[in-house]
């Protein structure tokens, strides 16, 4: 019996020694703890692509505040906006939540690299200022200066959104300086097909902040006022790489395959089948932009807005009946200038609306020729579509389309911007209809009790409940406009 | 339970003979049931001389000639003293102890103990009651039988998830559910649910967190320690079948309206899912799609009135047939028990299928003074039921099936596949959701999964006094899976609306291993004749590893034919694995007074593999006392009321370690629908879950006092305790702000604290002549409260669905749901707006907690004869639950309340405007904006609270009523020794309240471990009844 003892002491022995090897087992094999920059910008791009562009997103939320998509007879899509129903903490609360927890947290990662990945850092910052800009623009104050701390703090204080505004010029100076470091040197490293925005043009890159800076003035004019401006401007003259010429996208190589698809194909376009989307056949023109656009011989209507055998037809917003004659086979859903294959760009910034916004700032004479920048900005609208007679077009003697023959000069460059984001960054006429009452006479959904359309969302349930301390009162959504709207 | 006595019983005693006979008795004991009984302590009166009786209950022993008295004794049984007088055969009938019932309590690792000498809260199940409703499920055969034990089962599918909480909750984000320990193992909660009912002896329940410094940190949620049958020593060869049958059919259906059908905002619309169309007119009118000229057929005709029970036609009978053939025996020295069991389903959903085979082997062998033991069970499962993610828009089937007008036969449309049949996809009326017979026939998820569950043990005798132990067992859980959808294109000159369905086949496989092993040096010392020792020294170690793997392909290029080579675009793969470990050392000491006072101190320290290197290992203590007060005031007894008290008070800590790999944030290649790579740009994501650069070890303290007494001569037994249970730096993840750039944040965080009690009242109501009643009631109460989380968190989200969701929130009861409200001036009436004369949006505000205030469980049996009656039923109140279906289906206007108002615009009842800051006035004139549709639609679907429903229940769990023959008609058939025959019925009655239209509350989307408990709604089939009938033959 003494054997069995003998045996029994080897065993526990055996199982006991070695421990501190024994617990060494606490790597986890499929995902890692570090990763390499060229994985990590790619997909912050993605997310913002998808941010802006996805189903009920900024872009979808911007063509149902501005009325230019209404609803197909036979769904019951649109419910929510027709209502208008900003004042809801859960609408398009996506827009809140994701901008924090997909893609920006993605840039923020970058901003954790050493020096030699400069220039991933500047396009971090880029990409942060843009996304943040939008945010202030729906939200007003937001998080800013302790946001995307993670662990480091829970509950980040709201910021000023003019405060945040000014923050965005100076970091987006910063981030153009670093771009210029980063070029100068064959040390540092430039990214190359990973970068799925510019493909590591660095000065392309420039021309984006630049451009980004523009929007910014332009937005904040009236509160900051025209000297603050022109100085601004003139930082923007002196350094040189201007303002980009073509529109802004992203696209890491979308490809038709579940998932992959470009976003905004994939949510009105068709599956991978070559199906089209119910999204899609939900989704039409209204009356009001058919009408404004026949009116005004825009031959984008057929880019914009699909035409069915029996003519281009659109509903009017907030009707809930099924009236077979809007059905999703007569009505003219989103059209093919907007829809075309799954490896689609994603547009992030039209080229026509930074013509657009430097004609508006020409206008109030801090430089350039408004006409001129006008009538590029419809060029750059038509070409985007793939559409043909941007010249006949602007010379029409019609209010709001020449140049020439409108009488208030503001009204068309915003009225052209509404067309010319139509169905691509919408989100930015509905700003400007905040901002500037254009484009006028824009009619309401008839669903609306009020008859008002609201200036901004309200902040959304996930702040109420997790950052109550910080969350500012939530504001009447149909009367308190962003600190650019007053 | 008897013979396993027995063991330990010619274990310790060791009979001596006296020379000094004058004359012989011999006899044979038995026991209630009328078996023999072996190993029974016959001694002669004031003497040690004695015998037992052997393994035919026989007995043989000298007596004096005159004034011999014997004493019977055995455990479990009464001890009798009969005077022998002038007989020489005495044969003895010993009936059962009621107190020693319990007999044993195993405690841990395999260790049994006297009742007396445990010093905290236990509860044992016995087999009989375990089964009586012939439950395929062991977990489904717990539920309202053990006080402090709720075991709610989450759907009703042919393989139901269970979730089984001892004492309610103790953690935030982790892990709530009971440890498992089967035949002295640590064993999953899968293979719980994987044991066949019919091959367990007993369950001993551990409440509390006492188990902690034997088991280690599992242990915290209190502990369910399974026997399995053993064999009988000394009982020679068994062998027996256990034969069920059951039916199983809808119980019951959500209530709706039969008033409005198939339409669109008060007209008429035949393809329609929603019942917004006209009032019921039973005029013959289309339903379904325009057909083209020449069509196969012409357009469906039906009358516009409402079917009775269209939906729950949809539903078929389901049935279940269990079998268990089982084989056992023993001698002296060895005994074994092996059985095989299979169990086959057809659930109530048509081609639901599920299959199981369990096979056990358990033996045990003694060489001298070592002993041998093997536990042993192999189980494999295969699984046929329709997918969860149907048509376009990947629903559950119930949807398809809510999603269905009151006036549509929906059981016509079973013939999906012939493409002349109204069932058909391009001829279905439906122009949004597809035929659920469709459904099933094109969307499939099988798997098929096996597991061995086995652990060996030697112990050996060192001295009389000292014996060493090793155990090593095995957890080995493996599968395989495939789920596929097809196609389906539509013929867009017919139906309008539909998208195409896309196809995809998804091949999963996993495999799941733990090894557990321990070592114990356990002793037994009399230090003086009143003091006495029992010490345990031990170490224990438990290693976890996973592997799990999916491809999926999609968009298939051949129809029906599942292979990822058959998938366009590249697969979706990913793999998944796992490994943790822990190990401890730990010391037990019972300390033991003159047989009626126990205290018992453990200890334990642990070291784990997922936390910081340098800082993994942490000790926790335990203490508690027991006290026999009948024992120790034998004057208490007096009077004959009370026959026994003992009280116990015990205190233990138990510390909880972190997830595997939850150390570190780490990236992963893209997320859910943004998967990477796009061609040759790889790309990874930032953690969603940010986690604490200082994360630690959670601490559980436990108090419990606890008091089991029984009276009249043990007839009835009340046993009760209080406890609390205080749980700080919970390992939760917590809701930072979106704006942080996390998700979740995990963190220790604050403090929660369980208090609660339960009260078991058993015994025996009534004994006349053959009949005789006994009944168990339990009662179960307690509340969990959030005290504290961190000075810049009020509340954690635990599952949030947007508008409600279940939180933990600080200072109310956990978990607590909460949804968004009715907007109500102070006097409580609801605001409407001033234009649209629609209730406003209040704020998103707390309901109510999802777990009872108090749960109820009564186990009765009556037996006459060969006739047994038995019953199992519960009742839990005092908790809310979220009607998910009922808010669901609003859209579809086939909710009672959508009638309420005969679709008209009305005045929405006491309710106010606000007509200045603060100034409301009666709404007396101004109605809603469109009681036709939009406003239930919209405004009334906005207030979630609409759907918080009262959750309390009353059901009957078990209903079992049996006939065994007589040994007289048995005994005829030379091969038998037992036939019993049986009815079974199970939840046959279920009393909702009046407000709570749609489902079981316990039903639950998310399942398992998931603590957000409370949201239940379409993701399974409506609830179910059970009945049929049981056969158990013994040879």
């Amino acid at each position: 019996m003494k054997r069995l003892i003998i045996i029994y002491t080897l065993v526990i022995g055996t199982l006991f020694t070695g421990c501190d090897d024994y617990l060494d087992v606490n790597t986890d094999p499929n995902n890692p703890t570090v990763v390499p920059a060229n994985l990590i910008l790619p997909v912050a791009q993605v997310y913002t692509a998808s941010w802006l562009a996805g189903n009920r997103r900024m872009n979808h939320l911007g063509n149902m505040f501005m009325y230019n998509w209404s609803e197909s007879a036979g769904y019951s899509w649109y419910n929510d906006e027709f209502q208008y129903r900003a004042n809801a903490t859960t609408f398009y609360s996506a827009l809140f939540d994701q901008a924090y927890t997909i893609a920006l947290k993605q840039y923020a990662e970058l901003d954790k690299l050493d020096d030699t990945y400069l220039a991933y850092k500047a396009m971090g910052t880029i990409m942060k200022s843009y996304t943040f800009q939008l945010l202030v623009d729906l939200y007003g104050d937001i998080p800013y200066s302790e946001a995307l701390q993670r662990s480091g703090n829970n509950t980040p204080k709201y910021d000023g959104a003019q405060g945040i505004y000014d923050d965005l010029i100076v970091k987006l100076t910063e981030a153009i300086d670093q771009l210029n470091t980063a070029g100068s040197l064959a040390t540092y490293i430039i990214p190359e097909d990973d970068d799925a925005m510019f493909g590591g043009d660095l000065d392309a890159w420039k021309q984006f902040a630049n451009s980004l800076k523009l929007r910014i003035l332009t937005r904040e004019r009236a509160a900051k006022g025209d000297a603050y401006v022109t100085a601004e401007l003139a930082v923007i003259t002196a350094e040189g790489s201007g303002f980009m010429t073509s529109n802004v996208v992203i696209n890491p190589g979308y490809l038709n395959e579940t998932n992959k698809q470009s976003p905004f194909f994939a949510a009105f376009g068709e599956d991978v089948t070559g199906t089209e989307v119910n999204n899609g056949k939900a989704t039409c023109a209204t009356d009001y932009i058919i009408t404004y656009m026949q009116n005004t011989n825009d031959t984008r209507i057929d880019y914009l807005y699909e035409e069915p055998g029996t003519g281009h037809l659109g509903v009017q917003q907030g009707i809930t009946s099924s009236n077979a004659t809007q059905s999703p086979e007569l009505v003219s859903n989103i059209g093919p200038g907007l829809l075309m294959s799954s490896s689609q760009d994603v547009i992030i910034m039209t080229a026509a609306e930074i013509y657009f916004n430097q004609a508006e700032l020409a206008l109030a004479g801090l430089g350039g020729d408004p006409e001129a920048l006008y009538n590029s900005g419809i060029a750059a609208s038509f070409s985007t579509l793939g559409a043909d007679g941007a010249a006949a077009y602007s010379v029409q003697n019609v209010n709001n389309v020449s140049y020439a023959a409108s009488a208030d000069k503001l009204e068309a460059i915003i009225t052209q911007k509404w067309l010319a984001v139509n169905g691509i960054t919408a989100e930015q006429s509905w700003f400007d209809l905040s901002r500037t009452g254009f484009p006028a006479n824009l009619p309401i959904s008839v669903e609306v009790a009020n008859l008002e359309r609201p200036f901004r969302l309200s902040y959304p349930a996930s702040e109420l409940s997790t950052n109550a301390a910080n969350v500012p009162s939530q504001p009447d959504v149909f009367t308190t406009k962003i600190f650019w709207g007053n | 339970m008897k013979r396993i006595l027995l063991l330990s019983f010619m274990f310790f005693f060791v009979c001596a003979f006296s020379a000094m006979a004058q004359r012989t008795v011999s006899g044979n004991v038995t026991d209630d049931s009328g078996e023999t009984v072996p190993g029974v302590n016959v001694i002669l009166k004031g003497t040690t001389t004695g015998t037992t009786t052997d393994l035919d209950g026989n007995y043989r022993l000298s007596v004096p000639e005159d004034g011999a008295t014997l004493v019977y004794s055995f455990i479990g049984l009464s001890t009798k003293e009969i005077a022998v007088g002038a007989r020489s055969v005495l044969d003895v009938g010993m009936a059962s102890d009621v107190q020693q019932l319990t007999e044993v309590v195993v405690t841990g690792f395999g260790i049994e103990r006297a009742p007396n000498e445990v010093t905290y809260q236990t509860e044992k199940i016995d087999s009989k009651l375990l089964t009586q409703g012939q439950q395929q499920n062991v977990a489904q055969g717990l539920a309202g039988k053990v006080a402090g034990l709720q075991i709610n089962i989450q759907d009703n599918g042919v393989n139901p998830q269970t979730q089984i909480l001892l004492r309610g909750f103790r953690s935030i984000s982790n892990n709530n559910q009971a440890m498992v320990v089967i035949d002295g193992a640590v064993a999953s909660l899968g293979a719980f649910n994987n044991l066949n009912p019919q091959d367990i002896e007993s369950i001993d329940v551990i409440k509390g967190a006492n188990a902690g410094a034997l088991y280690g940190s599992r242990a915290a949620n209190g502990a369910v320690i399974v026997t399995t049958k053993k064999g009988r020593k000394g009982k020679g060869f068994t062998a027996g079948i256990n034969t069920s049958l059951t039916f199983e059919t809808v119980a019951y259906m959500p209530d709706f309206q039969s008033e409005n059908g198939i339409g669109w905002d008060g007209a008429y619309d035949p393809i329609e899912n929603t019942n917004w169309g006209p009032r019921f007119d039973g005029v013959q009118r289309q339903i379904g799609p325009n057909f083209p000229e020449g069509y196969v057929l012409d357009e469906q005709m039906t009358a516009y009135a409402p079917i009775q029970d269209n939906l729950r036609d949809f539903y078929e009978t389901g049935q279940t047939f269990q079998n268990t053939a089982y084989f056992s025996g023993g001698d002296e020295t060895g005994s074994f028990y092996m059985s095989l069991g299979n169990v086959q389903t057809e659930g109530i959903v048509m081609d639901d299928e599920y299959e199981r085979n369990t096979i056990r082997v358990n033996a045990s062998k003694k060489l001298g003074k070592l002993k041998l033991d093997l536990s042993s069970s192999f189980f494999t499962d295969k699984t046929d039921v329709v997918g969860g993610s149907i048509g376009d828009q990947g629903r559950p089937l119930y949807w398809f099936v809510l999603n269905t007008p009151a006036n549509i036969p929906l059981s016509s449309y079973k013939d999906w596949d012939n493409i002349a049949s109204y069932a058909h996809s391009d001829n279905y009326y439906n122009a949004y959701y597809q035929n659920p017979y469709w459904g099933i026939g094109t969307n499939r998820n099988t798997d098929e999964t096996n597991r061995l569950v086995a652990n060996m043990s030697g112990a050996y005798d060192v001295t009389d006094n000292i014996n060493v132990s090793a155990r090593l067992g095995v957890d080995r859980n493996a599968g395989t899976g495939r789920q596929w959808r097809d196609a389906q294109a539509y013929n867009g000159d017919i139906q309008c609306c539909h998208q195409a369905v896309t196809s995809f086949m998804e091949d999963s496989e996993f495999q799941r291993t733990e090894v557990n092993g321990n070592a114990l040096i356990s002793g037994n010392f009399n230090i003086t004749e009143d003091i006495s020792i029992k010490p345990i020294l031990g170490a224990s170690f438990i290693g976890n590893s996973f592997r799990g793997s999916i491809i999926r392909a999609n968009n298939l290029s051949i129809p029906g034919f599942y292979d990822v080579s058959n998938g366009t675009g590249i697969p979706v793969v990913g793999v998944n694995e796992s490994e943790k470990r822990t190990y401890g050392f730990f010391a037990d000491v019972t300390f033991g007074f003159r047989d009626w006072l126990y205290l018992n101190l453990a200890g334990r320290q642990d070291y784990t593999s997922t936390l910081p290197a340098n800082d993994n290992g942490y000790f926790y203590p335990a203490a508690s006392l027991s006290a026999i007060l009948s024992e120790a005031i034998p004057s208490l007894t007096d009077g004959g009321i009370l026959s026994f008290a003992k009280i116990t008070l015990s205190n233990a800590t138990v510390y909880n370690d972190l997830d595997v790999y939850a150390l570190n944030e780490r990236f992963s290649q893209g997320r859910g629908g943004f998967p990477f790579p796009y061609g040759s740009v790889n790309g990874f994501e930032v953690a969603g879950t940010a986690v604490d650069a200082n994360i630690s070890k959670e601490k559980l303290n436990t108090w419990e006092l606890g008091v089991n007494l029984a009276f009249l001569n043990d007839r009835f037994t009340l046993d009760g305790s209080v406890y609390n249970q205080v749980t700080t730096d919970l390992i939760t993840n917590t809701t930072p702000s979106v704006a942080s750039g996390a998700s979740a944040f995990l963190t220790n965080i604050g403090q929660m604290t369980t208090k609660g009690m339960e009260l078991t009242l058993g015994g025996n109501i009534l004994k006349v002549g053959g009949f005789e009643w006994n009944a168990n009631i339990n009662y179960t109460t307690y509340e969990s409260v959030i005290d504290e989380i961190r000075a810049d968190i009020e509340e954690i989200a635990v599952a949030n669905y947007g508008g409600y969701g279940v939180f933990a929130i600080v200072g109310e009861a956990f978990p607590q749901l909460k949804a968004q409200s009715y907007a109500r001036d102070p006097q409580g009436r609801v605001i409407v707006d001033a234009g649209s004369g629609d209730p406003v949006l209040g704020e998103v505000t707390p309901q109510g907690k999802t777990t009872p205030d108090y749960i109820i469980g009564v186990s009765s049996s009556m037996s006459f004869k060969g006739f047994s009656l038995a019953a199992t039923m519960d009742y839990r109140t005092g908790h809310v639950y979220y009607e998910q279906g009922s808010d669901a289906m609003e859209f579809t206007g086939r909710s009672q309340e959508s009638v309420s108002a005969n679709r008209e615009n009305f005045v929405f009842p006491n309710s106010v405007i606000e007509v200045g800051d603060g100034v409301f006035v009666e709404n007396t004139n101004l109605p809603v904006s469109n009681g036709r549709m939009g406003f239930w639609q919209n405004a009334y679907n906005d207030i979630k609270e609409n759907y918080v429903k009262d959750a309390t229940a009353l059901k009957i769990r078990e209903l079992s009523f049996s006939y065994t023959l007589p040994p007289s008609v048995i005994n005829k058939v030379d091969f038998l020794s037992k036939v019993t025959v049986g009815f079974v019925g199970r939840n046959l009655w279920t009393q909702l309240p009046e407000e709570n239209r749609f489902s079981d509350p316990e039903f639950q989307n998310q399942g398992g471990s998931d603590n957000g408990v409370g949201v239940g709604g379409y993701f399974t089939s409506p609830p179910t009844r059970s009945f049929g009938f049981n056969l158990n033959v013994e040879f």
